[in-house]
């Protein structure tokens, strides 16, 4: 492969470190998050929430420890700290401490993206103590009498419990659960199986707070233990239900629904073996961080490129074997070599192509993550704004490339933010106008054909085109008198400098508008249509080819050059008489089945002059989100797999050129940026 | 690599083998600083070698339409498409027919740019030590950085950084 050098490259087990990092990351968010609801919704945190936050928190820890970053680690140790507070309840979960949870992973994120700088991560050093000395004040223990007296336990067992074991006790208790001690005896030579099999019986209809080994009589083959339980089942009914042989239930502590009650002893001994045998006797939160549950391997994208070069590299190869197998065919004393290389070469041609699948299959991944992390900020905003907003998701298994799917985070986040924030109307204007008290957005992802389209849809009020048009005005955009169709005028909204709202707001009035969205999407070689009904809400549909990696393209020549054009945005191709092509108002048109087709000559496009044009010129059609443009070339040369490669040097923001590709002569071949062109071709219409 | 001429060396390992070989003084303390030596135009020009990916021979150069005039279009080195700026149009001097000595230097700068740099033909690495390099006359193309004595001629330094600007801004 070609050597990229070092510089490029960065150290690279800091690039693991902070990939890795950024995943726990990423998972922290979303449990956090959704302990946020659990707060906001006045419900009990979820104990495997905690535990999983815990979990990471040490992860983290352990992490940063092994790569010596010291103030992500001490940080980290912090954050373990504090959710193992939570986790025994010794701190009480309250929005201050959410407000810290959260701002504490913020400080993460920003840390990792410092991983490397010395400089920067010193710089932080004074934040980490600002958030490590103010979670004192916000940490005061939950207040825990002693409520353990009043339950008929042996004092030994109490003290034998873990502060953890006696946090659940503690939580079972004041959600009023019973608790009840079974007891029973297990083989000593198969107690593991044992006890494995009653504590899940158990878990069935309730949780196993503790284990203990118990000193009541038993034969000496035999040991006995107690496992302490708190359920919702009244106690009667588990020791109905745990059919285990020799086990004997007794209520420690009834439960506020149910009056005290003696449990009887479980009657007829189990013969059904216990499914799931694997299950540990009880939760040892800290062990599962350390083995891997995945068989998954974690790859940098970089890699990925490089063996996506080598499949490109391949394919140029094999064009070239196909042109020589077709010169031995041509000679008859090699005609018969020619003909059994030719099916060897078919067989190398399916190899490949396969391949070609299988790498840019790795490089798919589902919208999903997005769609969390979208999801989260709208959980996040509708508490802050105060609105009331149902978001829908659909599709969320759509597979793009990964590169594409990064880079959609931002545009897609900004689309929905000004849903939320402009469009959807505050409750009290919804009731006046009769809709729904909730607003809805719904975002939907599919595939069509060689895109996806990805639709955020609400029901809010629509875009408001007279403010619309008078913004346009006032900036420069829009004469007074031009003429708009509805269509022209919506799209304005991506048009620089317009924004509809006057205040900014922190939400989405952040300098960045939709024009940076389409811009954004457009380097992706995607589109953005945008569709509203006043009063009833706006469908913006974003479409993104699925891959950047291997497209089909065809070959056109024009004059004395070859440009490639993505197959995919090709309708259709068509030959046409010179004096077929009319021009109205300096416009070149063809009347494509009565419909007219506006049409671009490349030669004039980029000035070409060499050599002369042909007497019947090709009219490609394509089209790129809804627009169709024509664009006029001398020939068709062809269809090929291209590999499009970004253009390296010093001439940024070629317009009108997406990249370049090499098709096997070394003589590279560029490639057309159709939204650019058909972009230009309207703007020039408007301006004409 | 039988064909070449002695003075245009076929490869960057073959200039590093050659530039090795004859270290001629072990004894001085001073850092001595490696340079690729070029000519363009008959002049010597040269670019520090940790600048220097590779080089490689002529090959097609696809124009690209509407860019600044010194780059003279890209090319594909392995499935990589680089530009290829014609340093003697960068140095403002009048354009020549392709001779088979012409050579195409691919220069990348410290943040991973890179470009493809097309001179008359590659000459020598040099070794001098940093006593021998001194400020330019005058810098009317803007990418000579310094001058450097070499055997009774001044080889001029050119900046990567700059050399690299070409584009927007030219």
């Amino acid at each position: 492969m070609a050597s990229k050098g070092g510089v490029r490259g960065g150290n690279k087990a800091a690039r693991e470190f902070v990939s890795e990092a950024e995943e726990i990351l990423e998972t922290m968010r979303a449990r956090l998050a959704d302990l946020s609801d659990c707060l906001g919704a006045g419900a009990e945190a979820d104990p495997d929430l905690v535990n999983a936050l815990f979990r990471a928190a040490h992860s983290l820890k352990a992490l940063a420890g092994l790569f010596r970053f010291d103030p992500i680690s001490s940080l980290a140790h912090k954050l373990e700290d504090v959710l193992d507070g939570l986790r025994l309840g010794r701190v009480a979960l309250a929005p201050p401490l959410c407000a810290w949870l959260d701002e504490t992973i913020a400080l993460f994120g920003s840390l990792l993206g410092q991983v490397g700088d010395a400089a920067a991560l010193a710089g932080s050093a004074a934040r980490i103590e600002e958030l490590t000395a103010g979670v004192a004040a916000i940490t005061a223990p939950s207040a825990a009498p002693d409520e353990f007296a009043s339950l008929a336990l042996d004092p030994n067992v109490l003290r034998a419990l873990t502060e953890y074991e006696e946090h659940r006790l503690r939580e079972s208790l004041r959600r009023g659960r019973h608790i009840a001690v079974v007891d029973a005896p297990f083989e000593i030579k198969t107690f593991e199986e044992g006890l494995a099999e009653l504590s899940s019986a158990l878990r069935e209809s309730g949780e196993v707070l503790s284990t203990l080994p118990s000193p009541g009589d038993s034969l000496e083959s035999q040991i006995r233990f107690s496992l302490l339980v708190a359920t919702d089942l009244p106690p009667a009914e588990l020791a109905a239900r745990i059919e285990f042989p020799g086990a004997a239930a007794r209520t420690v502590r009834a439960g506020r629904a149910v009056p005290a009650a003696v449990a009887a002893p479980a009657a007829t001994p189990a013969q059904v073996p216990a499914e799931a045998e694997g299950d540990a006797p009880a939760p040892i939160p800290e062990l599962e961080s350390l083995k891997s549950i995945s068989d998954t391997v974690r790859v940098d994208i970089r890699k990925l490129d490089d063996l996506m070069n080598l499949v490109g590299e391949l394919v140029i190869q094999r064009g070239a074997i196909g042109d020589l197998i077709a010169r031995l065919g041509g000679r008859s004393e090699t005609a018969k070599i020619g003909r059994e290389f030719a099916k060897v070469h078919k067989v190398l041609d399916r190899k490949l192509r396969e391949l070609q699948s299988a790498v840019l299959e790795v490089r798919m991944v589902p919208l999903r993550q997005v769609f969390e992390k979208v999801s989260r900020v709208v959980r996040r905003l509708r508490r802050e704004l105060g609105k009331l907003v149902d978001l829908e998701i659909r599709g969320a298994d759509t597979e793009l490339d990964k590169l594409i799917v990064e880079a959609l985070v931002d545009p897609l986040m900004h689309v929905v933010r000004n849903a939320l924030d402009h469009a959807i109307e505050p409750a009290e204007e919804r009731r006046a106008l009769l809709k729904e008290e909730s607003g809805r957005i719904s975002i939907d992802a599919f595939q069509r054909g060689s895109h996806v389209v990805i639709e955020v849809r609400d029901d809010g009020r629509g875009i408001d085109r007279a403010a619309l048009r008078r913004r346009a005005e006032q900036v420069g955009l829009v004469e007074p008198d031009a003429v708009l169709s509805d269509k022209e005028t919506l799209d304005l909204i991506f048009a620089p400098g317009i924004s509809t709202r006057e205040q900014v707001t922190e939400t989405s009035g952040r300098g960045v508008g939709m024009d940076i969205v389409r811009s954004n999407l457009a380097a992706l070689g995607g589109v953005v249509d945008v569709e509203s009904t006043p009063g009833r809400g706006t469908a913006i549909a974003i479409t993104l080819p699925i891959t950047l990696a291997i497209i089909q393209s065809l070959i056109v020549g024009v004059r004395d050059r070859r440009f490639a054009i993505p197959l995919n945005s090709v309708l259709e191709t068509l030959v046409v008489d010179a004096g077929a092509i009319q021009v109205s108002e300096g416009r070149s048109l063809l009347n494509l089945r009565g419909t007219p087709l506006l049409l671009r000559r490349i030669d004039e496009e980029f000035g070409l002059t060499a050599s002369a044009r042909a007497v019947r010129p090709c009219v490609i059609v394509v089209g790129v989100g809804e627009q169709r443009l024509g664009l006029i070339v001398d020939r068709l040369e062809g269809q090929q797999d291209t590999v499009i490669k970004p253009i390296q040097g010093p001439v940024q923001n070629l317009r009108g050129i997406s990249g370049a590709t090499d098709l096997g002569d070394q003589d590279p071949v560029l490639v057309l940026d159709l939204s650019a062109l058909v972009e230009d071709a309207l703007r020039r219409r408007e301006a004409a | 690599m039988s064909g070449a001429a002695p003075t245009h060396p076929e490869s960057w390992e073959e200039l590093a083998r050659a530039a090795s070989s004859h270290r001629s003084s072990p004894a001085t303390a001073e850092a001595l600083r490696q340079l690729l030596c070029m000519g363009v135009d008959g002049a010597p020009y040269a670019v520090p070698v940790e600048n220097v990916r590779e080089i490689v021979r002529v090959r097609p150069i696809t124009p690209i339409p509407r860019a600044a005039s010194a780059v003279r279009g890209v090319i594909s080195l392995r499935g990589e498409i680089l530009q290829v700026i014609d340093l003697r149009l960068r140095l403002r001097l009048a354009a020549v027919a392709p001779a088979r000595s012409n050579r195409i230097v691919v220069v990348q700068v410290e943040d991973g740019r890179v470009a493809g740099v097309l001179v008359d033909e590659v000459r020598e690495v040099l070794r001098v030590p940093e006593s021998a390099i001194g400020a330019p006359v005058a810098a009317d193309a803007g990418i000579v950085a310094a001058l450097c004595a070499n055997g009774g001629q001044f080889v001029s330094i050119v900046d990567p950084e700059r050399l690299l600007e070409v584009g927007g801004r030219a």
